[in-house]
């Protein structure tokens, strides 16, 4: 049986810099590089049996939720919470998901990840979104999503802006211990600020949206005050991902010395780490010291396998009680085997094909503008996508209220880009292309390089159908598969002319502008194809501080044609992401704030396991 | 003495050789720095990276001439000391990642040659005693059919009819498992291994003991009424296995060679893996240090064959 339900999110602003270090991992079903955003739109597939149970699990929440009052930590000045969802959005729901009833404890819950992580630090490590599932295990962060898109505290008591959003105050619950015995407090939440601002990489996405001086101010020892760079309304969301993740600062300080201390983690979350053999198995055992309340699992057990076929078969075989997949054909067979329940999630990032600005021949519109009329739209959509991934015109679904319905992703036009072509060559076919080290043009083409992550069979199979639309349109494409990390620096340090890749995804804007902002570009670059446009800086900016409202639409709905019509980012699919379970798993969704709210279930492919249990 | 001293001469020779050459390769193939420090490595325009690039050319010795370096190389492997892994995220100690690795890779290849053995050698004797009987013509047929089959169709082949259909095996193997469950989980992968291995075993053996059976001491022996049990076994076995012997080493670097694929399939995390994981993101010291330890293990083990020779051919000692 599958139930739907499917809510516009807004508001779930997430954090920049798992989004950052999500790209610089990757390991991707279809190979190409990720970088995630939060995102609280889901479909939900669930197993017959789980819907007589779900009014037990919500008269549960229900009890849970009076022990505590509210206390919205995102406001407008006056201590409210920012209404990032009034405009008749559906709020993002997970009814009818996983549900849970009477928990039990024990038992030991294996998941098959996408791949493995090279370390499990929030404050260093390059963690996708199968690092952050594993971080969701360990770590707690200081804010949490909430599934009607506003966010509540979660290792925070309180979270207050000033009047212009540029200062907001932090209050850490008492009490909170890390699982090394050491107290949670001030000092710990800006040692790990200042160790993610210190990091080369996850840095990146924390020193641009700070002063230098004066980032964080200890007030006393549950209270910290973050100063912004700019004002932001959204800030919260930006500190209930990685960059919310508080590690034991005493763990902190020995994997500085020591980095192989990375792959086992100290935080405060649910489960305490259990041990780890990198690229077989990493094992969490239950915290039953856990602050938020019980934790019913006595262990999660975490095993990377990378072909999604496999995957699925460890699901179907009961070998692995949980997967994540957002390969379409796996996506396909798991929701159509009945016993498999599975939660659906369309709205999380899109796969897009990305050009860098500044290398000729695409440092010229006209060369960037006929790479997207002549790329073959319509098969990728329908040799890749499978029918599975929605096609994208934008970093935002139709149903998002952000999306312009004017932007369209301009693509299978090879005549009116074999035009532009002629029109570049014939001005600029003499200059150099330094990706290729050779003439921007042959005989009147493009010459140009195309480059991926691999080995990837998938990769592959995309690289050829876009050679295919490309070659029509004028452009002679010369392959380069590469290793993933080297992949991501050179895309990082602007060494490419083409990529595929992975990333936006998040509904609340604010999010992206980490891949936007002409600050981010620089020697390292995390605005990949490092476009610098004033004009869409404004609006970002100006978006980041305004109320939720028609104004605010209006603003990213301009940024968005912008974006359009730099002709930096060629939109294929929005990623499909499947979250799936056995028939006997059970309470995935039941997860509850402090504060009674119930938190969101599934984001970009991960989840948390803190109210997740075997029927009995 | 002239025989062993030329031996082992040539085996440290090839040994160095092989070093040199997978040394140079490695550093021609890619700028480690970007190993190590990640993109930072790029940013030379950046005062802090460049101060950190700097440090890193001078821990790592990548100033040095590409000689030198081999030579510094050399010297900590011959003194146990495999360096630190290149990687972004630090650089723990290459030996940590053999000690988690190798003894999985190590059960593989045990447990393959094993059951390659057990499964080549009552083959060979019924078929060389059956010799060219319609029996024999068919098991012939079987062998050339295994030993024609590339190790990853037959991995999926088995993985498939095995552990998926008949759910007769584990997926997958999982490092902390008990002893007994890791040896359980690694059957199919050592059978993917054994059944080609084993299938050469047999035809070599096979056609050795056919030619043994046709000397004269045998039927001397058949003449003075041995059985033909004991013919087999206590006469024409021993003076049949000398080929066996020989493939059995040098398969051994096969077999090494095939566990690569292997270890994917089933997804075994041992030595073949890791050094697929590190030849994709060009960590060139686990790589050296790999290649090393399995050329240095295929050179003894050869030397070890040769030793093994004069045990069974006393000639061979006497030449």
């Amino acid at each position: 049986m599958r139930s739907s339900q499917r809510g516009t999110k807004a508001g779930v602003a997430a954090l920049m810099s798992f989004t950052l270090i999500a790209a610089a991992c990757g390991g991707n079903d279809d190979g190409t590089e990720t970088a995630d955003t939060d995102t609280t739109e889901a479909d939900t597939v669930d197993a017959e049996e789980a819907d007589a149970e779900e009014a037990d699990a919500e008269e549960a929440d229900a009890e849970e939720a009076d022990a505590e009052e509210a206390e919205p930590v995102a406001g407008d000045g006056d201590g409210e919470a920012p209404e990032v969802n009034e405009e008749g959005q559906e709020a993002p729901s997970v009814e009818g998901s996983i549900p849970g009833g009477s928990p039990v404890m024990g038992g030991t819950l294996r998941y098959a990840l996408e791949a493995d992580v090279d370390g499990i630090n929030p404050t260093s490590s390059a963690l996708s979104s199968p690092g952050l599932m594993m971080g969701n295990v360990v770590f707690d962060t200081l804010v949490a999503a909430t599934v009607d898109g506003t966010f509540v505290p979660y290792l925070a008591e309180s979270l207050e802006p000033n009047d212009d959003f540029t200062s907001w105050t932090l209050t850490l619950r008492e009490g909170v211990m890390f699982h090394d015995g050491t107290p949670l407090n001030a000092e710990a939440v800006v040692k790990n600020f200042e160790i993610q601002r210190a990091d080369p990489l996850v840095g990146l996405a924390v020193k641009p949206f700070f002063p230098e001086e004066g980032a964080t101010e200890i007030v006393d020892s549950l209270t910290v005050v973050y100063n912004l760079a700019d004002p932001n309304r959204y800030f919260p969301g930006s500190i209930s991902g990685q960059l919310g993740m508080i590690a034991s600062p005493a763990w902190i300080d020995a994997a500085v010395e020591d980095p192989t201390l990375n792959q086992a983690p100290v935080g405060t979350g649910p489960f305490a780490f259990g041990e780890r053999s990198e690229d077989s198995i990493t094992t969490f055992v239950r915290n039953d010291n856990w602050w938020n309340g019980d934790v019913y699992l006595d262990a999660v057990e975490f095993i990377p396998v990378t072909d999604p076929a496999s995957r699925n078969d460890l699901l179907f075989e009961g070998e692995a009680n949980g997967l994540q997949t957002s390969d379409p054909g796996s996506v396909g067979d798991l929701l159509d085997d009945d016993a498999i329940q599975s939660i659906l999630d369309e709205s999380g990032e899109e796969s897009f094909a990305m050009i860098n600005s500044t290398v000729a021949p695409f440092d010229d519109i006209r060369a960037r503008e006929a790479l997207a009329l002549a790329a073959p739209i319509e098969n990728y959509r329908n040799l890749i996508g499978l029918g599975v991934a929605r096609a994208a015109d934008s970093a935002f679904t139709p149903e998002q209220q952000f999306n312009n319905p004017d932007v369209v992703q301009a693509g299978d036009d090879p005549e009116a880009a074999l035009a532009l072509v002629a029109e570049y060559c014939a001005e600029r076919g003499t200059e150099e292309n330094t990706a290729l080290t050779g003439p921007t043009c042959s005989d009147g083409r493009i010459n140009m390089e195309l480059q991926w992550s691999g080995p990837s069979v998938v990769q592959t199979r995309i690289a050829e159908i876009l050679d295919e639309g490309w070659k029509a349109g004028g452009f002679n494409v010369t392959f380069q598969e590469l290793p993933q990390d080297a992949h991501i620096q050179q895309a990082a340090l602007g060494q490419y002319n083409v990529v595929t890749w992975r990333q936006f995804g998040a509904t609340d804007p604010s999010t992206d502008n980490v891949w936007l902002l002409c600050r981010t570009i620089g020697g390292i670059s995390l605005n990949w194809p490092k476009l610098c446009d004033e004009e869409r800086d404004a609006l970002l900016l100006q978006g980041q501080a305004m109320e939720n409202g028609p104004e605010r639409i209006a603003v990213y709905q301009e940024a968005e044609k912008l974006i359009n019509e730099s002709f930096v980012y060629i939109f294929f699919v929005h990623t499909p992401w499947n979250n799936a379970f056995g028939d006997n798993v059970r309470g995935v969704c039941d997860r509850v704030a402090p504060s009674g709210e119930q938190l969101l279930c599934v984001t970009n492919g991960r989840h948390w396991f803190d109210t997740t249990y075997f029927e009995g | 003495m002239k025989f062993w001293l030329s031996r082992i001469g040539g085996a440290l020779a090839l040994i160095l050789t092989v070093s040199a050459i997978t040394f140079g390769a490695m550093n021609l193939l890619g700028d480690p720095l970007f190993n190590i420090l990640g993109p930072t490595a790029g940013d030379v325009g950046n005062p802090e990276s460049l101060e950190k690039i700097n440090a890193a050319k001078e821990q790592f010795n990548l100033d040095e001439p590409l000689p030198i370096r081999w030579g510094l190389w050399l010297g900590d492997f011959v003194r146990g000391d495999f360096g630190p892994q290149f990687s972004a995220t630090g650089q723990p100690p290459v030996s940590d990642l053999i000690v988690e690795r190798l003894p999985r890779s190590i059960m593989l290849l045990v447990m393959a040659q094993t059951m390659a053995t057990l499964i080549a050698v009552p083959w060979a004797i019924w078929s060389a005693s059956k010799a060219n009987s319609v029996a024999d013509r068919t098991s012939t047929v079987f062998t050339f059919m295994m030993i024609g089959m590339p190790t990853f169709a037959l991995g999926v082949i088995l993985k498939f009819v095995f552990a998926i259909k008949l759910d007769w095996f584990p997926l997958t193997f999982t490092a902390n498992d008990p002893f007994w469950s890791r040896v359980y989980s690694m059957f199919l992968p050592a059978l993917t291994l054994a059944l080609p291995v084993g299938a050469v075993y047999q035809r070599l053996l096979r056609t050795d003991l056919i030619t043994t059976l046709q000397d004269d001491f045998i039927l001397t022996a058949r003449s003075k009424g041995v059985s033909r049990r004991n013919v087999l076994f206590k006469h024409a076995l021993r003076p049949s296995l000398f080929s066996f012997i020989t493939i059995f080493g040098v398969n051994t670097g096969a077999l090494i060679g095939g566990s690569l694929v292997v270890e994917q399939i089933f997804r075994i995390p041992g030595l073949g893996s890791a050094i697929v994981e590190a030849i994709l993101r060009e960590d060139f010291p686990v790589v050296l240090t790999i290649v090393m330890l399995v050329t240095v293990t295929f050179v003894v083990l050869n030397v070890a064959i040769d030793l093994l020779y004069s045990v069974i051919d006393p000639r061979v000692r006497a030449s």
